[in-house]
Formats: structure tokens, C-alpha cells, sequence
């Protein structure tokens, strides 16, 4: 018998979970020192904000909300790592992608806070919405990627799922078209171990997730995701790649989904404690607040003043989402169609009708 | 005798029948360690062990092909959509093959499944948590499509569909998960599938509904009762196949009909009724029918949600109109 | 002057109902700063922290460790400090998601709700720290808020057609085919239970089919009849005895007393100060009820013509049998004038001429009028029919007899004549197209051959409907009985 094929999956880290260096040759990226403290401070921004929105929903300001927390590395590198000409396709956690992209706090509070507009956010606006339907955004930007490659266009399309999205056909169906089709598509795992309630190895027999795009024939590559440099420096390498043909590339970011699955949610139900405290040991802000106080790169004092910043902003921000009046009515008809079919127009002023009536 | 909410019928009538028939088995996501989302299936798992509460890997079509698979092989599958919103992807699997399953092989093979899902609008939910999607089943040949609007006919209207030998997509309305509850005896009792409950005896008009609306109309019920109009109240509970008798009964008695459902308004549920009343029923009613519906847009976010659904104001002006026509 | 606000304690769990209040991170006079901890609280089964929606100075707490509160009660009072940044005031959306107390019916959609109908969820996302740290409250949701109580909610038992019933034991009963008119009630106070139902229909007793009803009606207004259009037998009758007052096109409110005028306001359906000088309404119920309805519908479509004659019995010899010669009579016209013995279909404007005599009976009993079939009527002589009639007249005194032998008939007879009344204008149910009515046997004066005599008459009334008979076939029908009749034996 012959051997018709073999693969091999590569694990990328740089800082380890004290911020120490495990390697000589830190990347390209992050000598551009002024790029890496800004990175760090948008990380810690969306904590922040992160912290003030959980805040929010405990007091009856905002309905249901997914948290970042414990991903910030991986969503702050994506956004970073893009063209403003990229396409994204998010899950609905990535905030930290898309402020980096212009997307504005209030808008993630009013999606969220249960109004239409936070969907039609700030920043580039072919990025897709927030989708919910676990998954199916994957192909969507596999779509995307089809569009630029068929317009000769040198454009990416990236996309996020989870662990439990690995599962769906939806994933399967998009990573492999991107490597019949060589599409310009990256696809991020931002594995944090729970799919709600269903840990990482419930979700599938394979050792990785990234060994999935082997079988779609798309290069694959796992990562510490809670590393910036590491995570930072896959997406250059990935987008770079599917700017030139190369075709698309499967990172798994292996990470630790520190808080509950929503704010409904309680993870204490299925995981120990003990877990959640160790996770904490490798969170991504700690590591590299280190590295960059051992490199004299940040100090203390500008933590403080700059979380203080921070905490301004995301207020602003939150009262800005608080003081939006809702949209009238009219609103629930005015973008079914791009142009208000008859029938629906009786039915919208019949809703307006009950609405003027009332006040 | 135990008080149950409506989310504790669906648990109570899987307990029960997981213990009755050894195999019953119950797939999803979430289902196993954290008990169901919403709860339905806690418990569960400590009792009956992983083989038979099954926490599936996160893809729906996975859990509908596998429970056509059980199904057909002897297994008496209960299926989990975690949402309404998400049950799309197991449509191929419910309309093309355990719909189909019977009929094709001239009853050879049969599938004797249960697809339950959370269903409906009305809890503050982000996108595509909120759907009311009956409506889209209703036309499948071969399915039953069953919805408890209490906590009793939680119970007994689950343990039925489990037992019944066609598959049944059983939604339940998360709304009134937890709204009240009530004494349900776990006797194993099922309640008659095919057939409305008439909740509110009424003379001048019949007000025809199911899910979470049966409380809106209730409500709406005893507003009108306050004026001294008397409403029936029919909680058609399985909407296909469908009980028409009980319907047109009532049309009979009363000459008018009021029907809410909280999906959208064209080529809804509500729209086959009433074609059946004017096939059938056009000589007993004196005023047109009304349809208290969704509007024919998708369910806004929550900051307008409560505009969207059906309210006890507009079934009550709905009932007035007709009084009014004649 | 800076403005106190109450902070009404949210809805920590998703739908509970209350919390005990652990311990306050403030005092009486504090400063608080917006999202600070303010307190802690112990719901069902977890520790909660609650943050600050307001900074200012604290007033007044609602309460001391260990005091239970309930949601949207009070919780404390702020005094805004104008100089802190505090938090814009949210839209409130609707939603009622605190559990009903003396629930108020809020409906989906009404008016805002006040401050204190706030949706919460609890969450502990941020660091675990160190220590106590129990399981929280289950929220038993994973996205969303929704309305949660310990309210105890009974389904009453409904009245309906006079039978009170829960809404699951009615529809069981409808399932089974049981007439729940007819089931008795063992539960309090009249209540048809579940094992009511049951028990009937294991026996037989009540089956809604049986319910003694005329012959069904075919056509559109059949409430179970989908493809079974008129034509051959007449479609079986509507079940339950619940079946609801008859349909008239023209003016349903006809003699039905309605609490509410055409313009929908209410009105008195009954002079004021005045008691119990009327009786009360009763709901019609079984076979009188379906009586109500078969006869508005027989009116609507048949267009009838009487005609009308004695018969002369002056010949009879001893031993002759009433009944029986009317019915022999009645046969032996269906042969001479067959037009007389066929079913019509309006709609499909079709005629079934049959070649036997099926014919009804008019039975009157207490409970209402019943048309059992005699069957082939045409070939049984004057021992068999007598038989038949008593054998039939038994089952019905008994209410034994069988769905089957309630319908089908092709021509009818009603026999009202025991009691008063000479002629009548009987009515023709369709799909049959003649009823022979016959009155008081009396003796008559009669002239023959210019003396005077006394004869013994049968009065007979013939109505036929003139949709598929002509008066002509209408007379030489009757005449054919009177002959047979003025027989001898």
C-alpha cells in the first residue's frame, strides 16, 4: 500500500500565557510598536464596553447579550488585520472586529436593545450583519469571495464561526467551495470550547478543527488565539494569500469563552469552576499587558487614565443607545420591499391608524 | 398532584414516556448536561443517561436526518429545534422523506417522530428567536402540527404525539412557557390529537386561536364579556389535521368569526379557516370573517415587537366590526 | 433642587418572583456611583449582584438583610447628584414580564408599564472571584425575558348547550363520538369527567351518531359531509347534540333573544323589576334541537303543495289494522305513481326513483319526534308489517334503536290522527318529495244515492314537493290510497 496524501497541522505562538516569548523571531507586524499599544488599548476599550453592556441588560436597559469577553485578542487582530475593501461576515460577537472597522458602540447596543437600525451600522457598509443562524454567514462570505473573484477584484472575504458552528453543513458547504472554486475567503474558528452547554469534544471525533479545510484542501492552521501576535500574524499571512489567488485558508483560534454564552445563560450549570479560573490564567489582556510593561512599552499610570478614557467614551456611548427614541411604527413596513407593496401599505396605515389612536 | 408550568407539561410527558417506552429518545442541542434551553428537557439525561438524551454536535440537519433514521428504524424519536428561527435546515428532511415515509412505501416504513421547537414572539428575543412559522408545515401532507396553549394540553397533547405513528412538529409557545400554572396529574393521560378545545362558552361571536394568542383572546374575551358581548373561544390546538366541526358549531351558533394568530397575515394559518367557513359556513354567518394577524412583515426586534403581535385592542375592535356589519 | 428616584428592584432570574436582600455595599447617605455595586441579593438559588442605575446620594433603603423583596417593589431611593454623569432614561417597550401579582390582565401591546416592570437576567460574566460563590438562579432561558408566576390557573369547566364540561373532556368526547348531551355526569356539581366520557363510549350509550335525529340533510349544510353530496343515501346526521340553533338565511335572530341590539349596544332582553313573572330560557337540546334545525332547512329548500281527501272505511270488515292499511295503501300508491317514491337532489336537479318502499314512521315521544325506517315496506304483508311496527315503536319508547334505522326512508307517513286535527299540510324532508299525513278517524255524513248515510273516514293530507312532482302525479297518488283503503280487507 502507498501513502496518497498526509497533512500536518501547525501550532502558531509567540507569547505564552505570562507574555513571555516562546520564539526568537516575533513577527513583522508587531515591531510596528505605536500599531501593537494601540491594539492592546482596543482591546481593553472593548472589555470596557463589554463590561458596561452586561451592566446594562442586569438593569433592564438592553435585552439578551453575547459578551467578547476572553476573545478580545482574536476579534481585535481580524479587524485589524482587514482592508477597509474586505468583506466581513460576523457571527455576533465581534465587536471588537468592528469598531476596529468603524462600527459604532451604540449601534451593537441597539441591535441588542432590539432596534433594526444597530444592523445598519457605522463603517464599511457591504459588511454583513450579525447573523445568528449558527454558521450560515460562512457561506455568505464564501459568496462574497465568489463576487471578487468573478470581478477580478483584490478582495477578501472574512468570516468567523465557532466551535459549534465547525458542525453545521453550512461550514462544510463553504469551506469546501472555497477550495474547489480557490475562493479569496479566510474563515476564523474562534474556538472558545462551548457551543452553549456542548464542549469543544462533543462537537466533533477530529483532533482539530483546523484539520477540517484539510478536507476541503484549503491551507489550515491553528493558533493561540488569545496570543495577538500570534493570531494577528495568521490573518496577515491568510489575507495576503487570498489577495493574490492563492486561494483561502482555515485558522482555528484556540481560545476560552470566559463569560456565560448570553446573559441568560448561567455556565456554571456545565462547567466547573475551577476550569473558568485556570482559563483565566491564559486570558489574552493579561499576557500582553505583560509584554508590553516588560517592554517598556506601557505603564501603569497610562492603564489607568486610559481605562478611565475608556469608561467616558463607553458612557457616551451608552447614553447616546439610552436617549434614542424608537423608530415609529412605520418602521416594521418601510423595508420589507424596496418599494411598499399596496397590500402592505393598507396594513401600515391601519398599524398607524391604531398608533394615533392611542396617543 | 403536581402544579406545572407549561414548559414542566413538556418535561413531565417526556419523563413520563421515556419511562413507559424504552424506545422514546430525545435529540437536540443543549439537550443532555444543561437540560434544554428553556428547561424542557431537565433532568433527563441524569435519569435516562446519554444514549437516550442525546446531545447532538450544532446542526439542525444533522438532527432531522438522524431522527428520520431512528424513526424509521423502530426508534420513537423526540427531535429538539432549539429555536422556531432555526428549524429551517431540517425542513428537507421533514418534507421530503418523514412526511413522505408512509406514503411512499405503501406504509412499509413509517416515521413516527416528534420535531418540537420553542416557538412564537414575545420574550424581549434577539433575531430569529421569535418566529410564529406554523403556517409553512400546515401544507405538508403526512405531518400533524400541534400547539398546547396550557399546561395541561402541554402534557397530554405531547404524550399523544410521541405515541402517534405520523410525524408531528409539536410547537410550543415560549411566551406562555411559564405564565401560570396548573394541576396536571402525571397519569400518563394522553389528550385527543384532531380535535379544537373550546375554552369559553359565547353566543355572539366565535373567536377562533391558538398558541400564545389563546391568552390575548381570552383577555379579549372577558373585555367583551364586560360589555356584555359574549365571545366562544376555540384553542384549535392541532391545526392540521384540522377539527373544522367544532368550528363551524360554533359559527353556527354565534354567525360570526374572529380569528388570531400572531403569524403574518397573508397565507396564514388563518386563512384556511376561514375559506372553510365560507365553503361551508357562509349561509350561518351575518358579518364577514376577521383575521387579527401579524402584519405581512417579519417580526420586528423587540423595541416595536409588542406593536406587531396581536392585542387584546385589536381582536376586540375585530369583534366589534363584525357586530357592527349586521 | 435634584430629584429622588426609586429604584424598583429588576427581575433578576428571568421571571421571579422575589429576592432576599444579603447585604448592602451602601448606607443611608452614601455616594453611589452609577454601575457601582449596590447590593447583593439571594434569589431562589444564587447570590446576585445588583449595580447602581444612578449616581447620587442614597435616601432610603427598602429594606435590611435578610428582607424579602418582590420584584418591581421598591428597592431604594437615590437622590440624583446632577454634577455625576447618571444614565439616560430608557424607552420602556411593552413587554410585561414581572410575574402577575392580583393579576391586572396586561395585554400584549397596551400602555407602557411603570418603572418597575423591568427584565432582567442575573449574570456573573467577569471574574469568578474568589470564594462564595453558589449556583444562580436558573434562568431557564438562554435569550430573552418572559412572564413568569406560581400562579395556580384551573381550567373551569365550561357550559355549554347545558353541559358542563373542561374544554379537554368535551373535545374527547368529540373525538370518540359521544354525545356529551347524553353522557351522565359524575363529576361536582354536573361536571362530565374524563371517565364519563370513557365509560359511555366503551358502552355505547351516547353515541353522537345515534342521537335519535330525522334523516340527515345532504348538501351544503351537513357539517360532516365533504364529497358526499346528495344522491344515494342521505348523508349521516352532525354529531354532537351540541350542534348549534338552525341556520336560516333570512333573519337568523328570528325569535332568539340577543343581549345586544344591530347598532352593538347591550339591551334588556327582559322587562325591568320584574321577577320570575317569565320563564327562563332553556337551551334546546337533542332531538327537539335537531328537530329546530332539520325543519328550517326543509322549509328553505322545499317548495310543498298539499292536497288533501278522505278516505271512506264504510267497507272495512272487523279485524282490520289502521296502521297497517295505511301503510298497504300508501305502498300500493308508490307502485301506481312512483313519482311519489323517489328522493330529489335541488342542487344537482337529479331524481332517484326507487323501486322499493322504505318508509318512515312518525314517532312522537316526550323527547320530540323520531322517523324510524320500516324497511321494504313493499314486500312484507299486513302480519309482517305489524311486526315491524311494533318491534319499532319498542326500540324507540326505549331509545334502542339503531343509527341506521333512523335514516333512508324514501317516502314518510305521519299518523297524527290519534289524538285531533283532520287535515294538515305535513312537511316533506328533503331529499323525499311526499309525506301522507293522516287525521282523526271520525264518522262523516256522507249522501249516497240521495239518502243519507254515516260513514267512517280517515282524513289524508299529501304534501309533496312540487320541485319534483306534479300535482296531477300528487292526485292520482292520493287516489290510489283512497281506493286501496275503501277495500274491504
Amino acid at each position: 500500500m502507498s501513502t496518497v496524501a498526509t497533512f500536518e497541522i501547525e501550532y502558531l505562538q509567540y507569547l505564552d500565557a505570562d507574555g513571555k516569548p516562546v520564539r526568537d523571531d516575533l513577527p513583522e507586524w508587531s515591531k510596528d510598536t505605536k500599531e501593537l499599544v494601540e491594539l492592546y488599548k482596543q482591546m481593553v476599550f472593548l472589555r470596557v464596553f463589554d463590561g458596561k453592556a452586561i451592566a446594562l441588560q442586569r438593569t433592564g436597559k438592553l435585552g439578551t447579550y453575547a459578551s467578547a469577553l476572553g476573545m478580545e485578542a482574536t476579534h481585535v487582530a481580524i479587524g485589524s488585520a482587514m482592508a477597509e475593501d474586505d468583506v466581513f461576515a460576523p457571527m455576533y460577537r465581534e465587536y471588537g472586529a468592528q469598531f476596529y472597522r468603524g462600527v459604532k458602540p451604540r449601534e451593537v447596543l441597539m441591535y441588542w436593545g432590539g432596534d433594526e437600525r444597530g444592523n445598519d451600522f457605522s463603517g464599511p457598509a457591504h459588511d454583513f450583519a450579525w447573523s445568528v443562524p449558527i454558521a450560515t454567514q460562512a457561506l455568505h462570505a464564501a459568496g462574497a469571495a465568489l463576487a471578487f473573484k468573478i470581478r477580478k477584484e483584490p478582495r477578501v472575504a472574512v468570516s468567523v464561526v465557532g466551535d459549534g458552528g465547525t458542525s453545521k453543513s453550512d461550514f462544510y458547504g463553504a469551506i469546501n467551495v472555497a477550495g474547489a472554486m480557490t475562493l479569496p475567503l479566510v474563515v476564523v474558528i474562534v474556538n472558545n470550547q462551548y457551543a452553549i452547554s456542548i464542549p469543544r469534544s462533543a462537537q466533533t471525533g477530529a483532533k482539530t478543527l483546523a484539520q477540517k479545510g484539510i478536507a476541503a484542501g484549503i491551507d489550515s492552521i491553528q493558533v493561540d488565539g488569545n496570543d495577538l501576535l500570534a493570531i494577528r500574524a495568521a490573518l496577515d499571512h491568510a489575507i495576503k494569500r487570498a489577495r493574490h489567488g492563492h486561494g483561502a485558508t482555515l485558522i482555528e483560534a484556540v481560545t476560552y469563552r470566559l463569560s456565560d454564552h448570553t446573559t441568560a445563560d448561567d455556565a456554571r450549570r456545565y462547567r466547573p469552576d475551577l476550569e473558568v479560573k485556570d482559563a483565566w490564567t491564559r486570558e489574552p489582556l493579561k499576557r500582553l499587558k505583560a509584554y508590553l510593561l516588560a517592554q517598556k512599552l506601557w505603564s501603569e499610570k497610562e492603564e489607568e487614565a486610559w481605562k478611565a478614557e475608556c469608561a467616558e467614551r463607553v458612557d457616551a456611548e451608552v447614553n447616546a443607545y439610552l436617549e434614542t427614541k424608537s423608530q415609529p411604527v412605520t418602521a416594521i413596513f418601510d423595508y420589507t420591499y424596496a418599494e411598499l407593496p399596496l397590500d402592505l401599505e393598507r396594513q401600515r396605515e391601519q398599524a398607524l391608524a391604531l398608533e394615533t389612536r392611542k396617543s | 398532584m403536581p402544579q406545572i408550568t407549561l414548559i414542566e407539561g413538556v418535561t413531565q410527558a417526556l419523563a413520563h414516556e421515556m419511562r413507559r417506552d424504552p424506545s422514546v429518545v430525545v435529540l437536540g442541542e443543549d439537550v443532555g448536561v444543561n437540560g434544554g434551553v428553556f428547561r424542557a428537557t431537565a433532568g433527563l439525561q441524569q435519569l435516562f443517561g446519554p444514549e437516550r438524551v442525546i446531545d447532538t454536535p450544532l446542526d439542525e440537519t444533522s438532527i432531522a436526518g438522524l431522527t428520520v433514521g431512528l424513526a424509521a428504524q423502530g426508534m420513537k424519536p423526540v427531535a429538539e429545534a432549539q429555536f422556531e428561527g432555526f428549524i429551517y435546515p431540517m425542513m428537507e428532511h421533514i418534507a421530503c422523506h418523514a412526511a413522505r415515509m408512509r406514503h411512499r412505501t405503501r406504509g412499509r416504513l413509517s416515521c413516527p417522530a416528534v420535531f418540537r421547537a420553542p416557538w412564537g414572539g414575545g420574550i424581549r428575543a434577539p433575531e430569529h428567536h421569535s418566529e410564529a412559522n406554523e403556517h409553512l408545515f400546515t401544507n405538508i401532507p403526512g405531518l400533524r402540527v400541534v400547539l398546547p396553549s396550557s399546561p395541561g394540553r402541554a402534557y397530554g397533547l405531547l404524550l399523544a404525539a410521541i405515541r402517534d405513528p405520523d410525524p408531528v412538529i409539536f410547537f410550543e409557545p415560549k411566551r406562555i412557557y411559564r405564565q401560570y400554572k396548573e394541576e396536571v396529574a402525571d397519569d400518563g393521560e394522553a389528550l385527543p390529537l384532531d380535535v379544537c378545545y373550546v375554552l369559553r362558552d359565547g353566543s355572539d361571536v366565535t373567536l377562533v386561536t391558538w398558541g400564545a394568542q389563546v391568552k390575548e383572546t381570552l383577555e379579549a374575551a372577558e373585555a367583551l364579556a364586560k360589555e356584555g358581548i359574549s365571545a366562544e373561544v376555540i384553542d384549535v390546538a392541532t391545526l392540521k389535521p384540522l377539527d373544522f366541526d367544532t368550528i363551524h358549531e360554533s359559527v353556527r351558533k354565534t354567525g360570526r368569526c374572529v380569528i388570531v394568530h400572531e403569524a403574518p397575515r397573508t397565507a396564514g394559518f388563518g386563512a384556511e379557516i376561514a375559506a372553510r367557513l365560507a365553503e361551508r359556513a357562509m349561509y350561518d354567518l351575518v358579518a364577514p370573517v376577521e383575521r387579527v394577524t401579524g402584519y405581512d412583515t417579519h417580526i420586528p426586534l423587540f423595541r416595536l415587537e409588542m406593536k406587531y403581535l396581536p392585542s387584546v385592542e385589536r381582536i376586540v375592535a375585530a369583534v366589534k366590526r363584525t357586530l357592527a356589519a349586521s | 433642587m435634584s430629584t429622588t428616584k426609586t429604584f424598583h428592584l429588576p427581575d433578576l432570574g428571568e421571571g421571579l418572583p422575589d429576592a432576599t436582600v444579603v447585604e448592602w455595599f451602601v448606607k443611608e447617605g452614601a455616594i453611589v456611583k452609577l454601575d457601582a455595586p449596590l447590593v447583593s441579593m439571594e434569589t431562589a438559588k444564587a447570590v446576585v449582584e445588583v449595580p447602581s442605575p444612578f449616581s447620587g446620594k442614597v435616601i432610603t433603603l427598602h429594606g435590611k438583610a435578610g428582607d424579602v423583596i418582590d420584584t418591581g417593589a421598591a428597592l431604594v431611593d437615590i437622590e440624583l447628584d446632577p454634577k455625576m454623569p447618571q444614565r439616560a432614561e430608557a424607552e420602556s417597550t411593552g413587554h410585561h414580564h414581572a410575574p402577575a401579582k392580583p393579576a391586572p390582565a396586561h395585554s400584549v401591546g397596551s400602555p407602557a408599564p411603570d418603572d418597575a416592570r423591568k427584565v432582567v437576567a442575573s449574570d456573573d460574566g467577569g471574574e469568578v472571584a474568589a470564594g462564595e460563590k453558589k449556583p444562580r438562579a436558573d434562568a431557564g432561558t438562554v435569550v430573552g425575558a418572559m412572564e413568569s408566576s406560581d400562579r395556580i390557573v384551573s381550567e373551569q369547566a365550561v357550559a355549554i348547550g347545558g353541559v358542563r364540561a373542561v374544554p379537554a373532556v368535551r373535545a374527547l368526547a368529540r373525538k370518540l363520538g359521544v354525545d356529551i348531551a347524553r353522557v351522565s355526569a359524575s363529576g361536582d356539581g354536573g361536571v362530565v369527567t374524563l371517565q364519563d366520557v370513557k365509560n359511555a363510549a366503551a358502552a355505547g350509550t351516547a353515541r353522537a351518531s345515534s342521537s335519535p335525529l330525522p334523516v340527515g340533510e345532504p348538501g351544503a349544510r351537513s357539517a360532516t359531509d365533504e364529497g358526499r353530496a346528495s344522491a344515494q343515501r342521505p348523508a349521516p346526521v352532525v354529531r354532537s347534540s351540541d350542534a348549534a340553533a338552525p341556520p336560516s338565511p333570512n333573519g337568523r335572530r328570528e325569535g332568539e333573544r340577543t343581549p345586544l341590539s344591530a347598532a352593538g349596544q347591550p339591551m334588556r332582553t327582559s322587562p325591568p323589576a320584574q321577577s320570575a313573572a317569565f320563564g327562563q330560557p332553556d337551551q334546546v337540546k337533542g332531538v327537539r334541537r335537531n328537530m329546530a334545525r332539520v325543519m328550517a332547512d326543509a322549509h328553505a329548500k322545499v317548495v310543498p303543495t298539499t292536497i288533501c281527501d278522505d278516505a271512506d272505511i264504510h267497507a272495512w270488515q272487523p279485524g282490520n289494522d289502521i296502521t297497517v292499511r295505511l301503510i298497504r295503501a300508501l305502498v300500493s300508491a308508490c307502485k301506481i305513481v312512483p313519482a311519489l317514491n323517489a328522493w330529489f337532489d335541488g342542487e344537482g336537479l337529479t331524481r332517484t326513483l326507487h323501486p322499493h318502499v322504505d318508509l318512515g314512521i312518525a314517532v312522537d315521544t316526550e323527547d320530540g319526534l323520531f322517523v324510524p325506517v320500516l324497511r321494504n315496506a313493499d314486500v312484507l304483508d299486513a302480519a309482517g308489517v305489524r311486526v315491524a311496527l311494533n318491534r319499532i315503536r319498542e326500540q324507540v319508547q326505549n331509545r334502542s334503536i339503531p343509527p341506521e334505522e333512523l335514516k333512508g326512508y324514501t317516502i314518510s307517513l305521519s299518523n297524527f290522527g290519534v289524538f285531533a286535527g283532520r287535515y294538515a299540510t305535513p312537511i316533506v324532508v328533503p331529499p323525499c318529495v311526499a309525506i301522507v299525513a293522516a287525521g282523526k278517524l271520525r264518522h262523516e255524513v256522507v249522501a249516497v244515492m240521495g239518502a243519507i248515510q254515516t260513514h267512517r273516514v280517515i282524513p289524508l293530507s299529501l304534501t309533496f314537493d312540487h320541485r319534483a312532482a306534479t300535482g296531477g302525479e300528487a292526485a292520482r297518488f292520493l287516489k290510489a290510497m283512497l281506493d286501496d283503503l275503501a277495500l274491504a280487507r
